[in-house]
């Protein structure tokens, strides 16, 4: 039988870093202590608990995970992602969100991150003039939540619209303080081609992306990393997604191993949803898509570089 | 072929891999693309932020379709006097025009497209002309190329983060009208356009005649205007 030193010698770099899931939901059943909307995609009953999660996650050597808010944007609506946070707190850290029409978003930002482990906040919309019109960033809807997210060190989950992209660059000009994580591939949908398959979203959009000239452009920016999460939802193929590997492969190139994040999106790519590979699969997939790269690169990728990037301690 | 050309240019396209016409559309003419230029934009805009919208489309840069059969003053371009010679002379007037783009590109802090050469050696001859259609000084955006980029064996490049990290990069600014000649083969690129002020300007993409590249059917649409046996073989219509 090995000794505990010579087993670790076997281990390769990955398997020594820290797994971190940087992209999971959870969310409860409609009650009086958890509020949430519902509707299609979160029908009342339904529920995600992070008891499951975290057996998921234990059961697949997963050691932390970002919990991003799902089912309502008001602070009611946060009960069950603050309870989450609250009652294991060395092993999750949230994303918060902030309603589009809230008076003083700031005050919601800071009530939200000033007692738990909401860490920053996700961003769909951000309320800035359409294409050729002219840019002035402080008149954008979400300029306070940027320079908030400067001043206090917050997160911004950025998951935009196709009609909204041509502003980002503007706003990671201007914040170059702010950490951002450009969700799912940083694909963004537009408005015909999202529907709902399974419980679960449905992207019908083209590979690489019509805004790819812009992720290019972006890559710059050194406080952006990429998040590798939502392959289920743009790809035509069964896991491990091949008609996605040159997109994969090429956010690779612009990003490098040390700004790329590997998320889930749990509990979307479950066998409850109807994905044959479920968790495990997602698991793997860092390995899979990268499998030319070395094992520490994949390490920072499967968790490494969220460790740092979002400072899980 | 024998094309009669200004001293130095044939010279400055074969070092360099580009030329710099001033002023190859100017007065009467220069207002009258300009305008229609303005105006076939504002038509296609809602279409083109529609299609944004459902991400179909870019916002990185917009282009007016079907240009040539919108108005004369674009199909005067493909074979404009001011800089036609230039490209008869660089393909021995073997010259088969291959499409055009009436391109905007909004202001933004991030270039719409990075240093690429168009095509490898391996492709016959491919010219481009970019021509301004509103002024384009230096912090708007202006077409760069690297000299000497277009040399069988030039390079390798470096990935630069930043469009003008590239080394011996050349912007080439210039006012309403200019036009620049270019050898696709070499490293190009759009600056980043720090001006409020949106870039208007007009791609012209030509090749070395090739049996490829050409289609007959191509440019049916606007066949009777072709009259002259130059301009049916420049746009395909006849070998």
């Amino acid at each position: 039988m090995r000794s505990e030193r010579q087993r670790k010698a076997w281990l390769t770099v990955a398997e020594v870093l820290v797994k971190i899931d940087a992209h999971v939901h959870v969310f409860s059943k409609v009650t009086a202590e958890f509020p949430r909307e519902a509707n299609d995609q979160l029908p009342a009953e339904d529920e995600a608990p992070v008891e499951r999660l975290l057996k998921t996650m234990d059961d697949t050597g997963v050691d932390r995970s970002l919990l991003i808010q799902i089912g309502g944007t008001s602070i009611e609506h946060h009960a069950y992602l603050l309870h989450c946070l609250s009652t294991y707190p060395e092993r999750f850290l949230g994303i918060g969100r902030i309603p589009d029409d809230v008076d003083d978003p700031v005050d919601h930002m800071d009530r939200l991150a000033e007692t738990s482990g909401v860490i920053g906040f996700r961003l769909f919309g951000l309320g800035g003039p359409e294409p050729l019109q002219p840019v002035d960033i402080r008149e954008f809807r979400t300029y306070p939540i940027w320079k908030r997210a400067a001043e206090m060190d917050y997160v911004i989950w950025l998951y935009p619209r196709s009609i909204d992209v041509h502003l980002v660059p503007f706003l990671l000009e201007a914040f170059p303080q702010v950490r951002v994580g450009y969700n799912h591939l940083m694909v963004s949908p537009g408005t015909e081609n999202f529907q709902m398959e399974n419980g679960r979203p449905r992207i019908e959009t083209r590979m690489p992306p019509a805004h790819r000239q812009f992720v290019r452009g972006m890559s710059r920016f050194e406080n952006v990393r990429a998040l590798i999460s939502g392959q289920y939802a743009f790809s035509n193929e069964a896991w491990p997604y091949a008609d996605l590997r040159d997109w994969q492969h090429y956010l690779a190139r612009l990003f490098g191993a040390d700004r790329l994040m590997w998320g889930s999106d749990f509990p979307f790519v479950t066998e409850e949803y109807g994905d044959e590979a479920g968790y495990g699969g997602q698991v793997r997939l860092v390995e899979e898509v990268y499998d030319e790269w070395t094992g520490e690169e994949r390490g920072m990728i499967s968790g490494g570089n969220a460790e740092g990037f979002l400072r899980f301690k | 072929m024998t094309v009669d050309v200004a001293d130095g240019v044939r010279e400055h396209l074969e070092e360099t891999g580009y030329v710099v016409v001033e002023d190859a559309i100017v007065g009467e003419e220069l207002a009258r693309l300009q305008e229609a230029f303005n105006r076939f934009s504002d038509e296609a805009r809602p279409g083109w932020l529609e299609q944004v919208a459902q991400g179909r489309g870019s916002s990185a840069f917009f282009d007016v379709g079907g240009s040539l059969e919108k108005d004369d003053v674009f199909l005067g371009l493909v074979d404009h006097p001011s800089f036609f010679p230039i490209l008869m002379d660089a393909t021995g007037g073997e010259l088969l025009f291959l499409f055009p783009q009436v391109r905007t590109v909004p202001v933004s802090p991030v270039s719409y497209v990075g240093w690429h050469s168009d095509m490898p050696h391996t492709n016959p001859l491919h010219l481009k002309v970019q021509i301004y259609v509103n002024d384009v000084p230096a912090d708007r955006g202006p077409f760069a190329y690297i000299p000497q980029s277009h040399k069988p064996g030039a390079g390798p490049y470096p990935s630069v983060k930043k469009l003008d990290h590239m080394p011996g990069h050349r912007p080439l600014p210039g006012k309403a009208g200019t036009a620049i000649v270019f050898n696709g083969y070499g490293w190009h690129t759009s600056m980043v356009n720090r001006t409020p002020v949106p870039r208007k300007s007009i791609i012209l993409i030509y090749e070395k005649w090739n049996e490829a590249r050409w289609d007959p059917e191509q440019w049916q649409g606007i066949e009777e205007k072709l009259t002259t046996p130059e301009r049916r073989k420049l746009f395909g219509i006849e070998r």
